[in-house]
């Protein structure tokens, strides 16, 4: 059996195991699926630095089951492996009350293989099918939170299987268009090809959860268990979705700065950071803010990878790695005040970091680095992506610079309102979170000191490689940003978030004020106030589209029922009528019309023997 | 012997299907075996014919008659393909028929009927000539007419006495497009006209009187509006008519005329992908309105079938070869979704999905049955109905009708909403009823398609080989 086989084939084996597992042995369940992660984890570091593909007859009309395993597959796989694992030591810990456990640990496990199987894919129709496979199991784990989660699951599947869809049509345009459903064929942007890009983009950052397609992941940070946040949104789904944004952009299509598509992602995704930071910043729900950052920060990826100038691709790829690092941690912390103070409500929080020392010093870490501290990895890669968008317009890199800042104050509002200032009363007895929980936030944490004060680890070994030496052009980007002035503006911002802080601190009186005199501002309440209604929800105005499509149609179909049910009956009927008015048995008319008949019959003849 | 084995596959479900009220004067029980043995009759013979027919080669019966009416029966890759969908989801739904239809009356005539209509469908698939393939197609007409109206109200009655005459007024429409292509080659046997036409395209006259016929039959936009009607019906026989067999005549029809036999002028591989789209956008939307749940079902069913109508009409390989296996996934999941419409209609007593909620909890193998299926008629992997839905996309898409091909995203997007919609409303939520589970026989068919549907999709490579098989046969490549 092929090597490459082996991260499909060993989660999909592990979570049958598990499955098989009788509920009652927790123990037995817990080894079993950190013994899969594990084997997971242990084979795609195997695989890494290996250039190996593999290929078998499947589908037939140029459909292999074909991987490949490359520097790009393989940073991404041992990514998630590494995640994967992880979260399987956390979920343990988390769930092991609760009825779900079991169930999450199998979907953990079949996610894996199915992430594994569309990363490693090296034919289209392959990818889309591991890729769109995720639907089910994103379903189902959002479905674990409980009856009520079910109208979220389905908002979730609703989005991301329309954007699966609109990837199907693409692929079938792609593979037209270049002769080959494999990766490798560079078509053209022009006439179909940009719509075979753009349908194929919106699959990928639909999955990465950028706007327009974002809006269950703030519902689902409410609906659903947190590991399923920090696993989906958190982690997996951004490398997911940017590995495949890359992959289009560097390999399918030939994709240059002065193409339009550059322009369509980089407002995409300035759009993104700025809507979905600004959301954030009002929150007060622990997870629910952290959901909309995990939101805001696809944004940066996405303006990043859309300038197509190589700095703006690294930090791109960098803040890909960096966020699923930071953002999978953040959600984890979420998750210990949630198991150990029984709420995320930041109304009802305050002060714990005492009681949750190392939870709070992990926070402390992640929140720093999402919001671009030095010498924390976000510093680095959002120092990168600021470089590429200044680059292509100074609009770009202001929406990316307002992001900061807004990440930065909601940061600071959120640490001060959960871990600091009074605490509760009822809040006095919270232990720290048992240390299956708190080894992976600190490996993480850690993880983000090395990636920051030794970027060049990622950079040179991880990143440089998926652009090739051809595109690099001899440059190398890691160590301390080149340009100064980007800092000194970066600088300024952090500090003014700051002080806008503590004058929101002061006005407010409290941590959880600190923005409120944003929220009441001009302009901006209104739009606040709109957008809790649902109205500003793509996915609602979507649906409230369709649904009146789905009026217009059915009055065509009730007009096409109406003419086979009345019309086409009352004219029979009246056709019926008529001839039986003239079947009344009076001789009179039927020597008339057999005398209208003859004389009939007479002309025809006439005129037949004329002709 | 394989002569004898076609005659088995078409004569011994049309002619045992009299003997089923005989038996059921004995027992019960002998009847409803029989019937069962009877509809595996085509299942098992077309699956001992099937290495054969796989390797390329044909099975021809010939009975010379006068006037044209020469009997002829033939076997080759598309009607092997299609016997055994057909045959194996009519198989399911007789079993499904031994719990379902044990509480209602006149249980004879059902099976009688049931047998009969998958005999006279067997004898379409295997028809070499046009006036067999008529006759028999008159014969499924006259039996789903009595299908439809078996509770015997009067509005019941008046949906059957539709559903016949639109598809009768659909049928002679055919028959004189049959007789038009008599007068033209001399003849009704299917090669006899190939090889007469040489490849020519025949008048668009014929091409239009046919498709009244096609179109009708399988309910695609004007002439669709009999199938929702039709839900009336029991629900085994509503899965055999909008699922499996009735309404995929038409499109086997669709292929084994104008994709083997004739060929038609261009403007058709424009004109019928925009009646399928047309089709399938209204439906989608109609199913998205309607409450009563197997009018949804129905509706689904006419939204889908215009996919297979598209992956037939825009020619070339890879849009055919999705249809075909579209004919097999969507059978198997539509069928299910039907048959668990039927449990959960006979356990609540209504059809009304705003009156129903919560069932999952009393009904959970039913629930993840109709999931599974809904699944793989939205084409979500690892269902079956992933490969088809993209090979008609692919298939669309490289015969250059981009734009209907994005018509059909919407109407995919449709099924996504209209799907979910009619599943969060029965099974989620907030329960209003208490129902029980289903019989074990009705459950076992339900669980047996809906696993039909994921194993379609995990070992493709099986349907999908024997498939190009039979496209690159049916275009004589």
């Amino acid at each position: 059996m092929n090597m490459l086989l082996l991260p499909i084939l060993i989660p999909i084996a592990a979570a049958i195991v598990v499955l098989l597992v009788p509920q009652k042995a927790k123990k037995l369940k817990d080894a079993l699926v950190l013994a899969g992660t594990l084997a997971n984890l242990v084979v795609t570091i195997m695989l890494f630095k290996k250039d190996l593909a593999f290929s078998v007859p499947w589908v037939g009309f140029g459909f292999e089951f074909s991987l490949r395993i490359y520097c790009f597959s393989a940073f991404i796989i041992s990514a998630a492996a590494f995640f994967g694992f992880l979260l399987a030591l956390y979920a343990n810990a988390f769930a092991s009350q609760k009825n779900y456990s079991k169930s999450f640990s199998a979907y953990l496990l079949i996610t894996l293989a199915l992430l594994n199987g569309a990363v490693l894919a090296n034919n289209l129709l392959l990818m889309l099918f591991f890729w769109e496979s995720l639907l089910i199991t994103q379903f189902g784990m959002i479905m674990l939170g409980g009856m009520q989660a079910f109208k979220t699951a389905t908002k979730a599947f609703i989005i991301i299987g329309v954007s699966d869809l609109c990837m199907m049509v693409g692929m079938a345009l792609y593979g037209n268009i270049s002769g080959s459903f494999a990766f490798s064929n560079a078509a053209s942007l022009t006439g179909l090809g940009g719509l075979a890009f753009v349908l194929l983009m919106i699959g990928a950052i639909a999955k990465a959860g950028s706007m327009p397609f974002h809006s269950w992941i703030p519902d689902a940070a409410v609906d659903a268990p947190l590991p399923v946040m920090a696993m989906l949104p958190g982690a997996l789904e951004k490398l997911l979705g940017i590995y495949f944004l890359t992959r289009i952009s560097l390999d399918m299509f030939r994709a240059n700065p002065s193409s339009w598509v550059s322009y369509m992602l980089m407002i995409v995704g300035a759009i993104t950071i700025v809507f979905a930071v600004m959301m954030a910043l009002v929150q007060k729900d622990y997870k629910r803010l952290l959901s909309y950052h995990a939101i805001s920060q696809i944004g940066y990826m996405i303006l990043g990878i859309g300038t197509f100038v190589p700095v703006g691709i690294i930090g791109g790829l960098f803040h890909m790695i960096n966020n699923s690092m930071y953002k999978c941690a953040l959600f984890l912390t979420g998750g210990s005040v949630e198991k150990q103070a029984g709420t995320t409500n930041l109304e009802k929080l305050g002060g714990i970091g005492r009681n949750m020392p190392i939870t709070f010093a992990c926070f402390l870490i992640t929140a720093l680095s999402i919001s671009g501290v030095p010498p924390f990895n976000g510093f680095f890669s959002k120092e990168l992506v600021y470089d590429g968008a200044l680059e292509r317009g100074w609009i770009f890199y202001a929406a990316a610079l307002i992001g900061s800042f807004f990440t930065a104050a909601s940061f600071l509002k959120l640490g001060h309102a959960a871990y600091l200032g009074k605490r509760p009363q009822d809040k006095d007895n919270v232990k720290e979170a048992p240390y299956q929980m708190l080894i992976p936030m600190i490996l993480i944490s850690l993880a983000c000191i090395v990636f920051g004060l030794w970027n060049i680890l990622p950079i040179k070994f991880l990143i440089q490689p998926v652009l090739g030496v051809e595109r690099l052009e001899g440059h190398n980007y890691y160590g301390f940003p080149s340009n100064m002035l980007l800092v000194a503006a970066t600088a300024v911002v952090l500090i003014a978030a700051f002080l806008n802080h503590i004058y929101g601190v002061r006005k407010a009186g409290k941590g959880l004020g600190a923005v409120d005199h944003i929220y009441h501002a001009p302009i901006l309440s209104g739009i606040y106030k709109t957008q809790a209604k649902g109205r500003l929800d793509p996915y609602n105005i979507t649906l409230n589209m369709t649904k009146i499509f789905a009026a217009a149609a059915s009055r065509i179909d009730k007009a096409v029922d109406w003419t086979y049910n009345v019309l086409i009956v009352s004219i029979a009927k009246a056709i019926i009528d008529t001839i039986r008015k003239a079947h009344n048995g009076n001789y009179k008319n039927y020597i008339a019309w057999s005398l209208a008949a003859a004389a009939a019959i007479v002309i025809l003849m006439i005129r037949g023997l004329h002709a | 012997m394989q002569t004898n084995v076609l005659l088995a596959i078409v004569f011994v479900p049309a002619i045992g299907s009299f003997l089923l009220p005989i038996a059921g004067r004995i027992s019960e029980k002998l009847r409803n075996c029989l019937a069962l043995l009877l509809v595996l009759t085509p299942l098992i013979g077309s699956a001992f014919i099937m290495p054969m027919i796989a390797a390329g080669e044909k099975i021809t019966i010939m009975h010379g008659l006068p006037l044209g009416f020469d009997f002829i029966l033939t076997a080759d890759q598309l009607a092997v393909f299609m016997a055994l969908v057909s045959s194996l989801i009519s198989a399911i739904i007789i079993l499904y028929s031994f719990g379902y239809i044990g509480h209602y009356k006149n249980r004879n005539e059902y099976y009688f009927m049931v047998v009969l209509f998958v005999g006279a469908m067997m004898g379409i698939i295997y028809s070499g000539n046009l006036i067999y393939l008529y006759l028999f197609w008159e014969i499924t007409a006259i039996t789903s007419w009595r299908l439809i109206g078996f509770f015997r109200e009067k509005e019941h009655v008046m949906k059957a006495d539709k559903a016949f005459l639109v598809t009768f007024f659909g049928a002679i429409c055919m028959l004189i497009g049959f007789i038009y292509i008599h007068q033209l080659t001399g003849s009704f046997d299917m090669v006899v006209i190939k090889n007469s036409l040489k490849g020519n395209p025949i008048p668009d006259i014929i091409v239009m009187l046919i498709l009244f016929g096609i179109l009708s039959k399988s309910a695609t936009l004007p002439f669709h509006t009999w199938l929702p009607d039709a839900g009336v019906a029991p629900s085994p026989v509503t899965a055999l008519l909008h699922a499996a067999l009735l309404v995929k005549i038409g499109v086997y029809v669709f292929a084994r005329l104008f994709v083997v036999t004739f060929s038609f002028s261009v403007m058709w591989h424009t004109i019928i992908p925009v009646i399928a789209a047309i089709s399938a956008l209204v439906a989608a939307g109609a199913a998205l309105v309607e409450n009563d749940m197997k009018r949804i079902i129905a509706y689904s069913t006419v939204s889908q079938i215009a996919f297979i109508l598209l992956g037939l009409s825009v020619g070339g390989e890879i849009g055919i070869a999705g249809a075909l296996l579209f004919i097999l996934m969507h059978g198997l999941a539509k069928g299910g979704l039907f048959l668990c419409a039927g449990i959960v209609e006979q356990n609540a007593k209504t059809k009304d999905i705003t009156k129903m909620g919560g069932l999952i909890a009393t009904m959970p193998i039913t629930a993840i049955s109709f999931l599974a299926c809904a699944f793989s008629v939205m084409g979500v992997p690892p269902f079956g109905g992933f490969f088809s839905k993209y090979l008609v996309f692919s298939g669309a898409v490289s015969s250059g009708h981009t734009w209907i091909a994005m018509t059909f995203l919407f109407g995919s997007l449709l099924t996504i909403i209209y799907l979910f919609r009619i599943f969060n409303a029965i099974f989620l939520g907030e329960g209003v009823i208490k129902v029980r589970e289903g019989s074990k026989t009705m459950v076992f068919s339900v669980a047996l398609l809906a696993i039909l549907s994921i194993l379609g999709g995990i070992y493709i490579n099986y349907p999908s080989q024997f498939v190009q098989g039979a496209v690159k046969q049916m275009l004589g490549l």
